[in-house]
C-alpha cells in the first residue's frame, strides 16, 4: 500500500512537471506576460489592505527596538510596492483617456485625438479582450495540466464539464455572468469618468471645455447641472454627448451624472452583496446539510424547525425591519451599508439553500460506500468532508446561482424603497426611481437600462444554475420545485 | 397515520415557529439599538416625553418582563394600536381598512398565473421542442428575472399615459372611468357588479405584476412536470390500452403533474407579502404592505410588530394549507412519511 502511494501518489505535481516541462512551461510563459501587463494592478490592489494599521498595531505590542526595526522594514516594503504600484499597466484610463474637449480641428487630449466615443470603445474593447484572454488562458491551464499532469486519465468531473460545453444555454449564462463580473472588476476603468470625479464629490473637480476659441475650465458639478435628463424639455439619451464634450455611453441620470458609470460601479456593489450572501448563506446551508444528513431523526427536525422559522418571516419584510432598525448603527457605514444587507441576505438565504440540498445530502449518506468508509473507522467530519460534501456542492452550486438573482433584485428593490445602499455608492435600484417619472418620456433609458441589465443579469445566473444542473444531473428533466423556493426574488 | 392526525402534528410544529419568529421580532423591536419611544415620539423629544410614552408601552420593565408581556399580549391578539401612523387606533380598524385591498391584490396575484402560468406550462410540456414551448419558455425565463418593482413601474406610467403610448387604447376610460395609481375603491360591495369591475380593473397591473415572478415559476415547474409524467410507464401503459388522448391527458396526467406545482404555489406566498410593499408603493395602494414600510420608516414600533406577528401567521398557515393540500391531492403524502 505505501510503495503504491509513494509512486504514484504522493509524487509532488513539481516532480511530474520537471519530467515533461514543455507544456507547462509554454503555458505559464503566456501567463506571465499576461500578469505582467497588469502586474501593478495586482500590487495597487496588495497595497490597499489596511496595512499600516496592522504593522502599527503589531509594533504596539513589541519591545521597543523589534518594533522600529519592524516598522522601519514595512516602511521599505510599502516604499518599493509604490514604486511597482505605480510601474506602467495596460487597462487604465491614462493610457486610453476618453475625455477631452473639441476644438474647430477636431478632438484634443483624447486617445490618438479620436472622438472620446470611439476611445471609450476601444478602452471597453481591450478591457473586456484581456479578461477573456487571461480567463481563457486559466481555463488551458487546466486543460494542459488535465492532459500533461494528472495521474488519472478520467475523473467523474470531467464528463461534467464535457457535458457543459456542449451546453449553449448554459454558456450564455456563464458568458453574461463574466461579463457581468468583468464590469464589475473593472469598473473605474470602464466607466467613461470616474465614480470619485463625477458622482461622489463633482465640485472638487474640474473639466476642460472648448467654448469660443478657447479652454475653459468648470467643475464637473456644473457640467453635471448643464446635462441633466429631465424627460422631453431636455435629455442626454443612449451614445450622447453633452454640451461640455463629455461621452455618455447609456445617457445621463436626471441629476446629470453618468449612467454608465453609475451602472459599472452599482454593478460592483450588487456582485459584492451577492456573493457573500451566498458564501454566508451557502456555508451555512453546506454545514447543516452535512449535519443533518449524518445525524438524521431530531437533529433533523430541529433543523426543519429552525428553517421553517426562518422562511415563516417574509424576507423582504425582515430585512426592511432590520435595515430601518440598524439604520444608525456603525456596521450600515459600512461600503454604505452594502455590508449590512451582505450579512442579513446571507443570514436569512441559508434556509432555502437548505431545503434544496437536505435531499441529495440525505440521498448521498444512502450510499454503500459511506457504510464501507465508516466502516473502516472514518471520522464522520472526514467522512462526510471527503465523500458526501463534494457531490452536494455540486448541487448548492447551481441553488446558489439561481438565488444570486433574487438576492439581487432584492437589493435593488430596498434601494428603490430608499433603504439599503445608500448615497454616494451607486446602486442600480436608485436609478429605477430616479428615473420612474420619465419612463414614456425622452429619457427612458433612466430606469429602462438599469432594469433591462437586472434582467439580463438574472436570467445570465439562472441560465449559468441550469447548465450546471444539467451538467450535475444529465438525468433530471428541467427546472424543480426545490429552484423555484431557491429562486424567490421580491 | 391518517390524513388527520398528520395535520395534527402539522399544527404541533408550526407553533415553535411562531414562538421563534414572534421572539426574533420583539429582539429586534425592542432590544435592538433604536429606542421605541424615542421612535415614535421623533426628533426633538424631551427625555419626560419620552419617559411618559416608556411608562405607557410598559418599557420600564426589566427587559424579560416586556418580553413576556409582548409574548402574550400577541399569542392572545391583544395587537395593541399605532402610536404615530394613526395614533390611538387599534390594529384591528387599521386591518379592516388597509387589510381588504392587499387580500384583493393578492388573490388576483395567485389567480392570474394559476390560470396563465400553470396552462402554458403544461401546453409546453406537452408540445415540447415545438416553437410554442420555446416561445412559452423563454418567455417564462425572462418573465421571472424581471424585477417585480421595475416591471410595476413601467406599466404605471405606461397605463398613465396610455392614450399617447397605446395607440389610442386609454386605459383609464376602460370599461369603467378609474385612476391608475390609488387603492381601488368599492371594497366593501364586491357583489355588485359595477364596483366588481372597477375594483378588479383598478387592481389588475398591480396583481399582475405581483404575481409575475409566480407565473414564470409555475411554467417552468409545470412544463417539467408534464413532461416526466407524459413519459411516465403507467401513461404508456393507459395508451397501449387504447384510451383516447383527451382522457389520458385529463385523468391520468393532469392530476400528478399538479403535485410539484403546490410547493411553487405556496412558497410565492412568501414573495406575494414581501413584494407587496414595492408594488403598493409604486401603485399607491394603501394595504398591507404599505402600512408596515410606513410603520417602519415612521418609527411606529407597536404597529409594526403585531404587523410582523400578522405576516409569520399568514405565512404558517399558508404552510399548514399547503401540506393539507398536498394530502387531498396526493394521498400519499400523510402515509409515507411515516
Amino acid at each position: 500500500m505505501s510503495a503504491y502511494r509513494e509512486k504514484f501518489e504522493d509524487e509532488p505535481l513539481r516532480n511530474r512537471i520537471r519530467q515533461n516541462p514543455r507544456p507547462a512551461v509554454a503555458w505559464a510563459a503566456v501567463m506571465a506576460v499576461l500578469l505582467a501587463l497588469e502586474f501593478s494592478a495586482l500590487v495597487d490592489f496588495v497595497m490597499s489592505w489596511p496595512w499600516a494599521s496592522l504593522v502599527g498595531g503589531i509594533a504596539d505590542n513589541l519591545p521597543q527596538g523589534l518594533a522600529t526595526a519592524l516598522t522601519g522594514a514595512a516602511g521599505t516594503i510599502a516604499g518599493f510596492g509604490d514604486w511597482l504600484s505605480n510601474l506602467p499597466r495596460l487597462l487604465t484610463r491614462e493610457l486610453i483617456p476618453n475625455q477631452g474637449y473639441e476644438t474647430a480641428s477636431g478632438w484634443e487630449s483624447t486617445f490618438l485625438n479620436l472622438p472620446p466615443a470611439l476611445a471609450w470603445a476601444i478602452r471597453v474593447t481591450v478591457v473586456y479582450a484581456y479578461a477573456f484572454a487571461f480567463l481563457y488562458w486559466v481555463w488551458r491551464g487546466y486543460l494542459v495540466f488535465r492532459e500533461h499532469y494528472r495521474y488519472a486519465n478520467w475523473t467523474p468531473t470531467d464528463d461534467m464539464i464535457d457535458r457543459l460545453r456542449d451546453h449553449r444555454w448554459g454558456q450564455f449564462g456563464l458568458i453574461v455572468v463574466t461579463m457581468f463580473v468583468i464590469l464589475a472588476v473593472f469598473a473605474p476603468t470602464l466607466g467613461p469618468t470616474t465614480l470619485e470625479a463625477n458622482i461622489a464629490s463633482p465640485y472638487t473637480h474640474n473639466i476642460q471645455y472648448f467654448e469660443g476659441g478657447e479652454v475653459k475650465e468648470a467643475t464637473v458639478g456644473a457640467a453635471n447641472l448643464a446635462s441633466q435628463s429631465q424627460g422631453d424639455s431636455q435629455n442626454f439619451g443612449l451614445g450622447s454627448y453633452d454640451d461640455y464634450g463629455r461621452f455618455h455611453p447609456v445617457g445621463t441620470l436626471d441629476t446629470g451624472k453618468d449612467l454608465f458609470t453609475f451602472l459599472a460601479h452599482g454593478a460592483r456593489i450588487s456582485l459584492f452583496i451577492g456573493v457573500v450572501a451566498i458564501a454566508i448563506g451557502g456555508g451555512i446551508a453546506l454545514a447543516l446539510s452535512m449535519i443533518t444528513a449524518y445525524y438524521k431523526g431530531l437533529v433533523d427536525l430541529v433543523a426543519v424547525l429552525a428553517s421553517d422559522s426562518f422562511m415563516a418571516m417574509p424576507r423582504l419584510i425582515v430585512l426592511i425591519m432590520l435595515d430601518v432598525v440598524l439604520a444608525n448603527h456603525w456596521i450600515s457605514t459600512l461600503y454604505s451599508g452594502g455590508v449590512l444587507l451582505a450579512l442579513l441576505f446571507g443570514l436569512w438565504g441559508w434556509p432555502g439553500l437548505w431545503r434544496a440540498i437536505r435531499g441529495p445530502a440525505l440521498q448521498v449518506v444512502e450510499n454503500e460506500w459511506i457504510d464501507a468508509a465508516e466502516s473502516f473507522g472514518q471520522k464522520p467530519t472526514v467522512l462526510m468532508r471527503k465523500h458526501v460534501a463534494p457531490y452536494v456542492i455540486g448541487y448548492l452550486l447551481i441553488y446558489a446561482s439561481m438565488s444570486i438573482g433574487g438576492i439581487m433584485i432584492g437589493t435593488a428593490g430596498l434601494s428603490y424603497l430608499g433603504l439599503g445602499v445608500t448615497a454616494p455608492t451607486p446602486e442600480w435600484g436608485r436609478a429605477i426611481a430616479s428615473g420612474q417619472d420619465f419612463v414614456t418620456s425622452a429619457s427612458w433609458h433612466i430606469s429602462i437600462i438599469p432594469g433591462l441589465a437586472i434582467t439580463l443579469v438574472v436570467v445570465g445566473f439562472n441560465a449559468m444554475g441550469d447548465g450546471i444542473r444539467d451538467a450535475i444531473d444529465p438525468k433530471s428533466e428541467g427546472a424543480s420545485a426545490d429552484e423555484a423556493a431557491a429562486a424567490g426574488g421580491a | 397515520m391518517s390524513r388527520w392526525s398528520y395535520f395534527a402534528k402539522r399544527l404541533v410544529l408550526s407553533i415553535p415557529v411562531i414562538v421563534f419568529g414572534t421572539s426574533l421580532t420583539f429582539i429586534i423591536l425592542y432590544a435592538g439599538p433604536i429606542d421605541p419611544a424615542a421612535a415614535i415620539l421623533g426628533q426633538g423629544s424631551t427625555p419626560g416625553e419620552r419617559a411618559a410614552i416608556r411608562a405607557q408601552l410598559g418599557l420600564n420593565k426589566p427587559l424579560w418582563g416586556q418580553y413576556i408581556d409582548f409574548m402574550t399580549d400577541m399569542f392572545m391578539f391583544k395587537l395593541g394600536e399605532s402610536w404615530v401612523i394613526q395614533s390611538e387606533t387599534s390594529v384591528y380598524q387599521l386591518m379592516l381598512q388597509y387589510a381588504p385591498r392587499t387580500i384583493w391584490m393578492g388573490a388576483w396575484a395567485v389567480l392570474i398565473p394559476l390560470f396563465i402560468g400553470i396552462p402554458l406550462g403544461f401546453y409546453a410540456g406537452l408540445n415540447p421542442n415545438t416553437f410554442g414551448d420555446y416561445t412559452a419558455s423563454f418567455g417564462g425565463i425572462v418573465w421571472r428575472a424581471m424585477p417585480n418593482f421595475w416591471l410595476a413601474v413601467i406599466l404605471m406610467t405606461v397605463l398613465s399615459r396610455s392614450e399617447d403610448v397605446l395607440f389610442g387604447f386609454n386605459w383609464k376610460t376602460f370599461l369603467v372611468t378609474t385612476n391608475v395609481v390609488g387603492p381601488p375603491t368599492g371594497l366593501g360591495d364586491l357583489l355588485n357588479v359595477d364596483n366588481f369591475i372597477s375594483a378588479t380593473k383598478m387592481i389588475l397591473p398591480a396583481s399582475i405584476v405581483l404575481g409575475s415572478s409566480s407565473m414564470g415559476n409555475e411554467m417552468r415547474i409545470g412544463r417539467t412536470a408534464m413532461l416526466e409524467t407524459k413519459n411516465s410507464n403507467y401513461v404508456e401503459m393507459a395508451r397501449a390500452k387504447g384510451l383516447p388522448g383527451r382522457t389520458i391527458v385529463w385523468k391520468h396526467i393532469f392530476r400528478n403533474a399538479l403535485i410539484p406545482l403546490i410547493p411553487v404555489i405556496t412558497a410565492e406566498a412568501a414573495v406575494l407579502v414581501g413584494g407587496s410593499v414595492l408594488i403598493e408603493t409604486v401603485f399607491a395602494i394603501n394595504g398591507m404592505g404599505m402600512l408596515f414600510f410606513q410603520s417602519m420608516i415612521q418609527g411606529d414600533v407597536p404597529l409594526a410588530g403585531a404587523l410582523m406577528y400578522l405576516f409569520i401567521l399568514l405565512l404558517v398557515a399558508l404552510n399548514i394549507l399547503q401540506d393539507l393540500l398536498y394530502t387531498i391531492v396526493d394521498p400519499r403524502v400523510g402515509y409515507e412519511r411515516n
